[in-house]
């Protein structure tokens, strides 16, 4: 029988604001074990909770970035539940009236920028828990807490992917989004981004869902496809040999590609939510939500989309703009001139700019170059002025002195040669310093012709026209 | 109505031993017995939304010190809190 | 002198007049409580050297001739389950022997900030879960008017302390009764602000919509002084109050003719005392003869108030008790073989009967399957409570009621009996329900020589007038300020 796979996400979001949700303290990663701590965030008795407003703001901006309907009057509950990294043995979540609900995503599933919409259940807020540091050397484990408290977003997709692929697509669009709109790092590596995956399988074409696995513990996108496939694959191998699939809870172990069960529905958690009492209603006033719905930037695949239309740029190029808005700024002044070819713009951009960015290990911001230079360079280039390997010269110039494309190819005569007569002295002199090829060219190995070409390029210092020397390098070997 | 003691200790991290049971579960049964006499009430809860509150700006303030974050502690190594092993 | 008979008012005016110092009222005050805690048993802890260290730095402020605070220099005793930082804080509970609290309670700060020096550590019920202070896993606190009785609970040290001189003022904490209660069961004057008045950062939490923590005294004056001190907006607590009181103390004398008393029929039922409904009837002639306009009013739904309460305050209990889990503080259990023994093992040896029997409860109405139909309910009810009370408030501008069915009963009597002790909060746990604030003034005897308690019940943030109908009252009756003998 073929099957259909069925899977929805909940990507917790690490939020970077400078404090805690409910206290103070740095959020911040890496600092030495308990350091990042206080009365509030250890859980002390006494100790109260206060809500960041920073938190409120991101996550309604993600809500507004995802088309939810934002509940602008909302509260927070406590999930109860014994665990050592989580002090208070309850987290402060949302229940029942999430910040944002009822959104969805359209993400990018090919190179033709084809898009698919997923939807999105909810978004609420909701603290971290503190970090488990297992070792053996140790006789048990050890609890640091200064992830207690850093803020969170959950969201919560529909159960609307329907491969592992969709769910990649899926994740890389909601990744774009809370980088583009600055309110997280999104650093895998430091588990500022981690999701719970729901699987299920039915048979094809079937409408109503199977049981649903639960799988914790999956903190990165290839991680998330094969956990997908490897449950989508027990799922179906069990249903083929007859037998059902137990609603339960099953632990990713990424190492060894495989799952494992956590617990089964019998031992589903009971987690006692009740509205937190030492929080009131969180009330953010209309105009506030409104102004944050206007602050928002273009989103990342409204963007993408936009480049590979309106400026024929393919995916992957579109991409790079997407990730990387100074170098985006920089290609959109270039186009507002609409003087030279987008992709000509966007090769220079992404290849020897961003190569000699990166070698110095340095921002655009931080060069002189703008899009006046760069785009008079490119059109030097593209009426064959100068040669591509003269732009390789002036980009350096325009880069880091004040000099104009044009001052730099005056100064340093880069102006094409396409004078016959220097030219023809040119060939005379590379064909008598090269006998050998000569020979070759005789005996038939027509291919020296590219080498012979090269060593006339160098000879003028890169100033001759290629195609006029190619056509005289032929004559005069024709001739020899 | 009838409790079930053992699942409730279970969920509230208590244990209570068996002959135990007959006490708490007399106990327990007559205060709820008392709300089962409650009047049939009208209306619903919704969030009061003007019972708000007002949100700390996002400034950092100074945190305790390690020891005395942890100080109160009665298994600590490395600048950590020391538990019973959480996986095998 | 016998300084352990004057107010607080008092003490700090003759330390500003140099008739005694900071210090030698603390080194008094201590003298005062070796002697009298041999019967009493209302501290945990003294703290000896910190308050003369305390004494000593206000003496040297007198000596500049700096200007302070109307309480300052006077030594104060504080509930232990109040955050005061290097003293140990147990709330009365194994779990949380030998916890230092690294931080100082919001109402603390406001105590040192006036120069009010805290002495010790006031015992209670057990996680303030109890009317008699019986479920201290340390110490059983004796009533000062009759060591055979309990001084009431849960802030049973703390009003102990006060009516036995060996303090002039303290602080407790009160969710159902447990500052009104033993206030009126000691013969002094017990606070409960209403909810939001008083930061409760730094107040281990028993039920966190319904805790407040409220001053106790022997006269209206440092009641109110002591209340003005510890009111006010904290950023720490999100639940506290921007409101503005304006000058209570100023107030406290004004006239209260024209005032409207209501007395809430259900208050006087059948499980009241006949003795106790007659002081309470014999008071309200006082406020009449002052002036005052005596109505009969009445709150319905005061009869299902307990349930709810018990309801709400078990289930939030039981989230807010769940922290005591071994790992960061307090008692952990030895020989541990997994991680679910360190939970259980440390809670089932840490936590008393009572304790357990509430987180029991709370984790019952909130399990799955029960919510909606207790705690739902119970919230319901609340609400309907809450307006009931306000309704009343258009009729009238304060309630008249007692304060317990009873005076002080006997150590022991009560404690087999969950329900009866539960029984005895009726005339208390409304106005915590409904977050309104409720005074305890003592009034009369009962046969047995013990006080008896009237309260005095306002709209929210009606303080200022509560204590200036219980200031006129005070005066009417010849003066409170009665330290207990026996």
């Amino acid at each position: 029988m073929e099957y259909e796979i069925v899977v929805g996400l909940e990507v917790h979001a690490e939020l970077n604001t400078k404090t805690k949700i409910y206290c103070s303290c740095k959020n911040e990663f890496g600092a030495e074990v308990n350091t990042n701590c206080c009365p509030v965030c250890m859980g002390l008795p006494g100790a109260l909770p206060t809500l960041n407003k920073k938190v409120v703001d991101y996550a309604i901006k993600m809500g507004h970035a995802c088309g939810c309907k934002i509940n602008r009057i909302c509260k927070q509950d406590r999930k109860n539940y014994f665990y050592p990294d989580t002090p208070k043995a309850y987290q402060i979540s949302q229940f029942d009236v999430p910040l944002c609900e009822n959104g969805h995503v359209d993400a990018i599933i090919d190179d033709d920028g084809n898009t698919k919409r997923f939807g999105i259940t909810r978004i609420h807020i909701e603290e971290d828990a503190g970090k488990l540091i297992h070792d053996d050397s140790f006789e048990g484990s050890l609890v640091d807490f200064n992830r207690s408290g850093v803020p969170l977003i959950e969201i919560v997709s529909e159960p609307d992917m329907r491969s592992s692929a969709d769910a990649k697509a899926y994740l890389e669009s909601i990744k774009s989004i809370l980088q583009y709109i600055g309110i997280s790092d999104c650093k895998m590596q430091e588990g500022s981004i981690r999701c719970d995956v729901n699987v299920s399988v039915m048979p094809k074409g079937s409408k109503e869902f199977g049981t649903r696995v639960e799988m914790k513990n999956v903190n990165s996108f290839n991680g998330t496809v094969r956990a997908i496939d490897y449950e989508a694959n027990r799922q179906i191998e069990i249903l083929e040999k007859g037998g059902v699939i137990l609603q339960e809870t099953r632990r990713w172990d990424d190492a060894k590609g495989m799952n494992f069960l956590l617990r089964s529905k019998e031992d589903a958690q009971d987690y006692r939510y009740f509205p937190e009492p030492d929080l009131l209603t969180i009330n953010v006033p209309e105009e506030r939500v409104q102004e944050l719905k206007d602050s928002l930037p273009e989103l990342p695949n409204h963007m993408i989309l936009r480049y590979m239309h309106d400026y024929k740029l393919p995916l992957f190029d579109s991409n790079l703009f997407m990730e990387n808005p100074d170098k985006a700024e920089l290609f959109e002044e270039c186009m507002a001139k609409n003087n030279c070819e987008p992709k000509n713009v966007s090769n220079w951009i992404l290849g020897d700019i961003s190569r000699i960015l990166n070698e110095k290990n340095i921002k655009i911001s931080d060069t002189k170059l703008n899009a006046e230079n760069l785009c008079s360079m490119i059109q030097m280039i593209e009426s064959k002025e100068i040669s591509n390997a003269s732009g390789k010269v002036i980009i350096e110039e325009i880069m880091f002195t004040d000099k104009t494309a044009k001052d730099v190819v005056n100064e340093k005569g880069l102006a094409q040669i396409s004078d016959n007569n220097a030219l023809e002295d040119v060939v005379k002199s590379v064909i008598e310093a090269n006998p050998k090829a000569l020979e070759d060219y005789k005996n038939g190995k027509t291919n020296v012709m590219g080498y012979l070409v090269g060593q006339c390029m160098k000879a003028s210092k890169g100033k001759g026209n290629p195609a006029i020397l190619k056509e005289l390098m032929e004559k005069h070997l024709m001739n020899a | 109505m009838k409790i079930d003691i053992k699942h409730i200790a279970k969920l509230a991290k208590l244990r209570i031993e068996d002959d135990e049971i007959p006490k708490f579960e007399k106990e327990m049964e007559n205060i709820l017995s008392m709300v089962e006499n409650l009047p049939p009430l009208e209306g619903s809860l919704t969030i009061d939304e003007n019972n708000c509150m007002e949100l700390r700006e996002d400034e950092a303030a100074p945190s305790l010190r390690r020891d005395e974050a942890i100080g109160n502690a009665p298994h600590k190594q490395a600048g950590c809190i020391v538990v019973p092993k959480t996986v095998e | 002198m016998e300084l352990y008979k004057k107010s607080a008012t008092e003490l700090s005016q003759l330390i500003k007049n140099k008739e005694i110092t900071s210090t030698e009222l603390v080194k008094a005050t201590l003298e005062r409580i070796e002697s009298e805690e041999k019967s009493v048993d209302a501290f945990l802890a003294v703290a000896n050297e910190k308050a003369l260290e305390k004494a000593k730095e206000i003496d040297e402020k007198i000596a500049k001739g700096e200007k302070l605070s109307p309480l300052a220099g006077v030594p104060i005793g504080i509930k232990d389950n109040i955050s005061v930082k290097g003293m140990n804080m147990t709330c009365s509970s194994k779990i949380l022997e030998n916890y230092i609290p690294p931080y100082n309670a919001t109402v603390v700060e406001k105590l040192i900030d006036n120069d009010i020096i805290p002495i010790g550590k006031m015992n209670m019920d057990e996680f303030a879960m109890g009317s008699s202070t019986e479920t201290s896993y340390y110490k059983k606190t004796k009533n000062p008017w009759d060591l055979s009785r309990v001084p009431g609970g849960s802030s049973g040290g703390s009003a102990a302390a006060v009516a036995d001189g060996e303090v002039s003022i303290s602080l407790g904490s009160d969710t159902g009764g447990s500052i009104r209660q033993p206030a009126s069961f000691c013969g002094i004057v017990g606070l409960k602000p209403t909810y939001g008045a008083v930061s409760r950062y730094g107040l281990a939490a028993y039920a966190s919509s319904l805790d407040q923590i409220g001053p106790f005294a022997r006269t209206v004056e440092d009641t109110a002084l002591l209340f003005d001190v510890i009111k006010g907006y904290d950023t720490h607590d999100a639940t506290s109050s921007k409101f503005n009181y304006g000058d209570i103390i100023s107030s406290l004398h004004n006239d209260i003719k024209g005032i409207k008393i209501g007395l809430p029929k259900e208050y006087f039922s059948e499980g009241v005392d006949a003795e106790v409904k007659t002081e309470v009837m014999k008071a309200a002639d006082i406020f009449k003869q002052l002036g005052a306009q005596i109505v009969e009013i009445s709150i319905p739904s005061t009869d299902y108030a307990l349930q709810a309460y018990y309801i709400i305050a078990c289930a939030e209990a039981s989230s807010n008790l769940a922290r005591f889990d071994g790992v960061r503080y307090g008692y952990r259990a030895e020989n541990l073989e997994n991680l679910n023994d360190l939970y259980e093992k440390t809670r089932s040896e840490g936590f008393g009967d009572e304790v357990k029997r509430r987180i029991m409860l709370g984790t019952f109405v909130l399990s799955s399957g029960y919510y909606d139909a207790y705690y739902n309910r119970a919230k319901l009810l609340q609400k309907q409570l809450t307006a009931e009370y306000a309704d009343a408030f258009t009729k009238c501008d304060l309630l008249l009621t007692p304060v317990y069915p009873s005076t002080a009963f006997k150590i022991g009597e009560n404690i087999d009996d969950p329900l009866k002790m539960y029984a005895g909060d009726i005339c208390t746990i409304n106005v915590n329900i409904a977050g309104l604030p409720g005074i305890s003034l003592p009034y009369g005897k009962g046969k047995d020589g013990m006080p008896i308690g009237i309260q005095l019940i306002g709209s929210k943030f009606s303080e200022k007038l509560i204590l200036n109908v219980s200031s006129k009252f005070e005066e009417a009756v010849g003066g409170f300020n009665k330290v207990a003998v026996r």
